[in-house]
């Protein structure tokens, strides 16, 4: 069970930074600031089966038992991408780009954002780290924060 | 169960339909159906009705009944269905599946869209959907199913390009498709790049059409027709949710096919002429490998050996696929079972295939969780 209580430092930076963009959905990954570890994206974890979920779904449905929040790998490794290059839903700079993602060590593929920068270094295979971004609006034209994988290992945000 | 035969088809040309509402497009495909079979309105037990988009792009609902007493049936029960891609062979899986049971002599499965609106974006997951909201859109599911295909099995964009080619020359011998001019590999390769490695081309483009098809319990069926088309097996499922996906092989696509196979007694050695959802041209590929037409991996070098073009071995959507038709979303699933029907009795003009005696149409419909929602096979025999 992971402790989602902010510490003081966290808490001081909150108070002091406007209210930004919001997530796409709520719950799916940690929001800023971060401090060094980073965002995390936020799945669900069955006790009973010891399977993970994300997002995390209503309850678990292999038995229908309640789940625990969980901070899934901010590593993965790219399983397939494309890009998109037309009709942009959500305000999307085009073009952008989709792909799966396998997280380290929770048995998961993700859908994902991947980091529209190096669309021409991506490779099946590589190795990618999670963050969070500013891109789009959330459907109502307010600036969404969506999570993004990137091969880069400097942090984006 | 009882077995089930199909007496009466309508279609009308896909394309662009701008002065005729949904309505109006239904009940014309309805009404051909109804005398093609001979069948009368009083004699129809039950009426499907299939279409995706009516709510968003014509601001209509539960349309059915309105196109069914437009074709004097009334008073039976009448359901609208919406399964995606599958809305129409969802459908007529249903009109199967009440007269297999025993419950009704004689149904109608009708499906009809209109997809020349204005505004009409790249169709997504749901707008609750994580996916949708991260920025998915359809033709990226496909893509990074072809991206996988290349990495693992070698696929070239000129074998997916080659997919748009046979069915765009399949097309131009069906009078219902929408494109049917010739196109070369260069130039599917060379149109504007959609969602890497997909070019516009190598997608389906949208439509306004309608299909309508009449079924019967096969102990009745000869007095409406002298040669009625038996339904070997009807299936329909959804798909598997578990995660990690498998992008390949299509774990979904497999368990339909093999279940259609199970149930009719039959394999893919024994299939004649098929239609499958080509939405793409990589959907054509792994469906080849779904449907047992060539060993995992094998579809894209299956595609480029003509064995699937007219005059092949097994001919592989001679109707012009969605690639040429246009995929009017409610209506594809019952066209591609009219393709079949009219291949199975000989009446597909210059596009037949010859000594066609089963055939099998193949649709899957919607995304979720990097899998389909929907998939549905039809094996069809006379």
């Amino acid at each position: 069970m992971v402790d989602f209580s902010l510490t003081e430092a966290q808490k001081a930076l909150q108070e002091n930074t406007p209210r930004g963009p919001e997530p796409i959905l709520k719950g799916i990954f940690t929001l800023p600031p971060y401090e060094q570890e980073g965002p995390r994206l936020i799945g669900g974890l069955c006790a009973r089966c010891t399977r993970k979920f994300f997002p995390s779904p209503f309850v678990c449905p292999y038995c229908l038992g309640e789940l625990e929040k969980v901070h899934l790998s901010s590593q993965g490794t790219l399983h397939s991408f494309t890009v998109v290059r037309v009709k942009a839903p959500y305000g999307l700079s085009l073009p952008y780009c989709l792909g799966y993602v396998d997280l380290k060590d929770d048995g998961l593929r993700v859908l994902a954002l991947i980091d529209f920068t190096c669309i021409e270094d991506l490779r099946i295979g590589m190795e990618v780290t999670l963050c969070v971004k500013e891109f789009g609006h959330d459907g109502k034209g307010n600036p969404a924060l969506r999570y993004m994988f990137s091969p880069k290992t400097e942090r984006l945000l | 169960m009882r077995s089930v035969s199909i007496v009466g088809t309508g279609i009308i040309p896909f394309g662009k339909h701008l002065d005729q509402t949904l309505v109006q497009l239904g009940r014309q495909a309805a009404l051909d159906a109804l005398r093609d079979g001979g069948v009368k309105p009083s004699e129809v037990g039950i009426g499907f009705f299939a279409n995706f988009l009516a709510a968003h792009t014509s601001a209509e609902f539960t349309v059915g009944q309105n196109v069914f007493w437009e074709v004097g049936i009334n008073k039976i029960p009448v359901l609208n269905v919406e399964n995606a891609c599958t809305s129409g062979s969802s459908a007529f899986h249903m009109a199967w599946l009440s007269i297999a049971s025993g419950q009704y002599d004689v149904a109608i499965v009708a499906g009809a869209e209109k997809m020349y609106v204005p505004g009409l974006g790249l169709i997504n997951s749901g707008e609750t959907q994580l996916d949708t909201r991260l920025g998915f859109v359809v033709p990226a599911g496909f893509a990074m199913r072809a991206k996988r295909h290349m990495h693992e099995y070698g696929t070239t964009a000129e074998q997916l390009a080659y997919i748009a080619v046979k069915n765009r020359k399949h097309g131009s011998l069906n009078p219902i498709a929408q494109y049917k001019d010739p196109l070369t590999v260069a130039e599917v390769i060379n149109s504007p790049m959609i969602c890497d490695p997909l070019t516009r081309l190598s997608c389906c483009p949208i439509g306004d059409g309608a299909a309508a098809v009449i079924l019967c319990a096969s102990s009745k069926a000869r007095r409406y027709t002298r040669n009625p088309v038996a339904i070997k097996s009807s299936v329909l499922l959804t798909g598997g949710y578990e995660n990690p996906v498998s992008l390949l092989p299509w774990e979904t696509d497999f368990r339909g096919c093999r279940m259609a196979y199970e149930k009719a007694g039959l394999g893919p050695e024994d299939i004649h002429v098929a239609e499958c959802h080509d939405a793409f041209t990589i959907a054509e590929i792994l469906h080849y490998e779904a449907l047992g037409f060539c060993p995992e991996g094998e579809g894209g070098r299956l595609a480029i050996s003509g064995e699937t073009s007219l005059g092949g071995k097994r001919p592989v959507n001679v109707s012009g696929g969605l690639l040429s038709k246009g995929h009017p979303l409610g209506a594809t699933g019952v066209a591609q079972i009219i393709e079949i029907v009219l291949q199975l009795k000989a009446k597909a003009g210059s596009r037949q295939v010859d000594g066609t005696k089963v055939g099998i149409a193949h649709c899957m419909g919607g995304d979720k969780d990097g899998d389909g929602k929907s998939c549905t096979v039809n094996i069809l025999s006379v």
